[in-house]
């Protein structure tokens, strides 16, 4: 275990963003965080950085070496934000900052030159370069690399290829997997980008209005509902679809759905029911759809589907395929997600 | 108009002869200027980085006193000093008053509200990120400080500046306790006043032509510090 999380309240004013009552991080593994805006990632993260303190409650690093304590954090954790700050200096300035904060100042420019092969940016063309002749991908890489040089035992990502280029997204989720692979750096991810997530990550958190909801793949349908029966609350969905389901605290109430509780069948090409599926309340809820993308999920080895419906996504757990054959499941289909109504947890 | 030109002709063969009472002013000038600059940048640019970067109780209300400070008349700090260092004042002891010493502290504490609230405003005016990275880079304490105060070096300049201007042109505080003495105390400005209510343009046009000089130096080597950086 590298990080313990206990407790843990934090406030901004007098808005609580973030409650963890529990949460262990293990050492050397890549952990995805999932979770819409707001849900409490990024101040998750920032907090494990220790570049702010919980309001309440404790985190706690244990370092590969030596006692428990957030002291030796500081050199060994490191953050790259969504859009982080580049000091109005030259590429190579910016890239040994944090070694020279460390007062380790030998063979500056030669680290930095492979810190910025690391994330595919040549050094002849970049070291001398300043801060406004960047790209927003190129600064981001160089941010990158000004926490590789660092050689950092955990790497907090927030979001790191949410306002880059393709090319550089790759070379960013290139170079953090390297880190993780060659020095054994932990990882702690924010993306929305979950298939990378669940493609690449030992395990996977999922934050809603700042509390843990899950492992990952949990599918959110958001509010507003609407009354239309004794404890029965109805969504139409983007497509026309109207599912309705018994339980929610209130209109802004968000469902939850384990995507292990979404079963998944085909449309019969004949079936002539063309009018949208109405999901029954008192048994299986079913949603029409089509599949979108097949995923291996790294940690659990279980094979995804996501599944469009309008434009909200679905994820589902295909079950195992039974003896030889592979489950019949190709992107382009009309599928059937199914799942009971009472397996739907709330979040008022 | 005549005695204008006159006296505009006259004050460059005084600059350019070297007149002893005219350098003189000068010297003393940028001696006290200097000092009280050299005070007010070490005491007031790490209080605006704290003011800037720092969320503490009763933030809002320093900063009221120091942005009501901005708009001190000289006099009055010429006469605040003047309390504390003639003799029957708490520091009378020290035997400052009319000493080029006892202007550098008044003009100190005009310097210093500029310096603080304009330093505080740039430390203020820097990306939230910067602060994130730095910290995140392993940065604390002193290096947080140093690091944040280069990234916002434009607008620290631009408050030395500022205060600098403040102290190179005011009148108020070298007059009352600095007294205007011939050879030790006169400043450019306090000559200026002397010698126009004598009549006496030329000195007061040299002078004053200096001070213009020394402004257009100061915002020309501005101008290239930011080119540079």
């Amino acid at each position: 275990m590298i990080y313990l999380v206990e407790g843990l309240r934090h406030r901004y004013g007098t808005q609580t963003v973030l409650r963890l009552d529990r949460l262990t991080i293990e050492r050397h593994k890549i952990v995805g965080l999932i979770g819409p805006n707001g849900s409490g990632k990024s101040t998750l993260l920032r907090l494990l950085a220790f570049v702010e303190p919980p309001s309440r409650g404790r985190i706690v690093y244990y370092p590969e070496e030596g006692n428990a304590g957030n002291e030796d954090a500081r050199f060994q954790v490191t953050l790259l934000g969504q859009e982080p700050y580049l000091l109005k200096r030259t590429v190579l300035a910016n890239v040994a900052y944090g070694l020279k904060v460390r007062g380790d100042t030998e063979s500056l420019e030669k680290r930095a030159a492979e810190a910025l092969e690391w994330v595919g940016l040549p050094p002849r063309a970049f070291l001398r370069r300043r801060w406004f002749e960047l790209s927003g991908g190129e600064a981001q890489r160089v941010a990158l690399a000004a926490r590789l040089v660092l050689r950092p035992k955990v790497l907090l990502l927030d979001e790191p290829t949410a306002s880059v280029d393709m090319e550089s997204a790759q070379r960013i989720r290139e170079a953090a997997l390297r880190a993780q692979r060659e020095w054994g750096t932990t990882i702690v991810v924010a993306s929305h980008d979950r298939h990378w997530l669940f493609e690449v990550c030992d395990g996977m958190l999922h934050l809603l209005k700042g509390r843990l909801a899950g492992t990952g793949a949990e599918n959110i349908i958001l509010g507003p509902w609407r009354q239309c029966g004794q404890d029965l609350w109805a969504k139409r969905l983007e497509d026309g679809q109207e599912l309705v389901l018994p339980g929610a605290p209130g209109p802004n109430a968000m469902a939850l759905i384990p995507p292990d509780r979404l079963a998944l069948e085909h449309v019969l090409e004949d079936s002539s029911d063309s009018s949208p599926a109405s999901a029954p309340y008192d048994g299986a809820c079913r949603i029409a759809g089509t599949l979108l993308r097949l995923t291996l999920e790294r940690a659990g080895g279980h094979i995804l589907a996501t599944v469009a419906v309008g434009r909200s996504l679905f994820t589902a757990t295909l079950p195992p395929s039974r003896g030889l054959r592979p489950a019949p499941f190709y992107p382009g289909q009309r599928v059937e997600l199914i799942f009971p109504a009472h397996d739907v947890a709330w979040f008022s | 108009m005549d005695y204008l030109t006159e006296g505009f002709i006259k004050a460059l063969h005084l600059l350019v002869g070297g007149h002893p009472e005219t350098f003189s002013a000068i010297e003393t000038t940028l001696t006290v200027t200097s000092w009280s600059m050299a005070a007010s940048l070490i005491l007031g640019i790490p209080s605006g980085f704290l003011l800037g970067y720092r969320d503490f109780r009763g933030k809002r209300a320093v900063r009221t006193v120091v942005d009501t400070c901005l708009a001190f008349p000289t006099v009055l700090i010429g006469l605040l000093v003047y309390a504390f260092v003639s003799r029957r004042g708490p520091l009378g002891e020290l035997g400052l008053l009319f000493t080029p010493a006892a202007i550098a502290v008044g003009q100190t504490i005009l310097a210093l509200p500029v310096v603080i609230a304009l330093t505080a405003t740039a430390i203020e005016s820097l990306d939230r990120q910067l602060r994130i990275s730095l910290l995140s880079l392993g940065a604390r304490g002193r290096q947080v400080l140093l690091t944040s105060i280069w990234e916002a070096r434009h607008g620290v300049i631009a408050a030395a500046l500022t205060a600098y201007g403040r102290v190179l042109t005011e009148v108020g505080i070298s007059m009352m306790v600095g007294g205007n003495i011939k050879w030790h105390t006169r400043t450019m400005t306090t000559a200026i006043a002397l010698e126009t209510g004598k009549g006496e343009f030329a000195m007061g046009v040299a002078l004053g032509l200096v001070l213009m000089a020394i402004a257009f130096v100061v915002n020309v080597s501005l101008a290239i510090l930011r080119k540079r950086a």
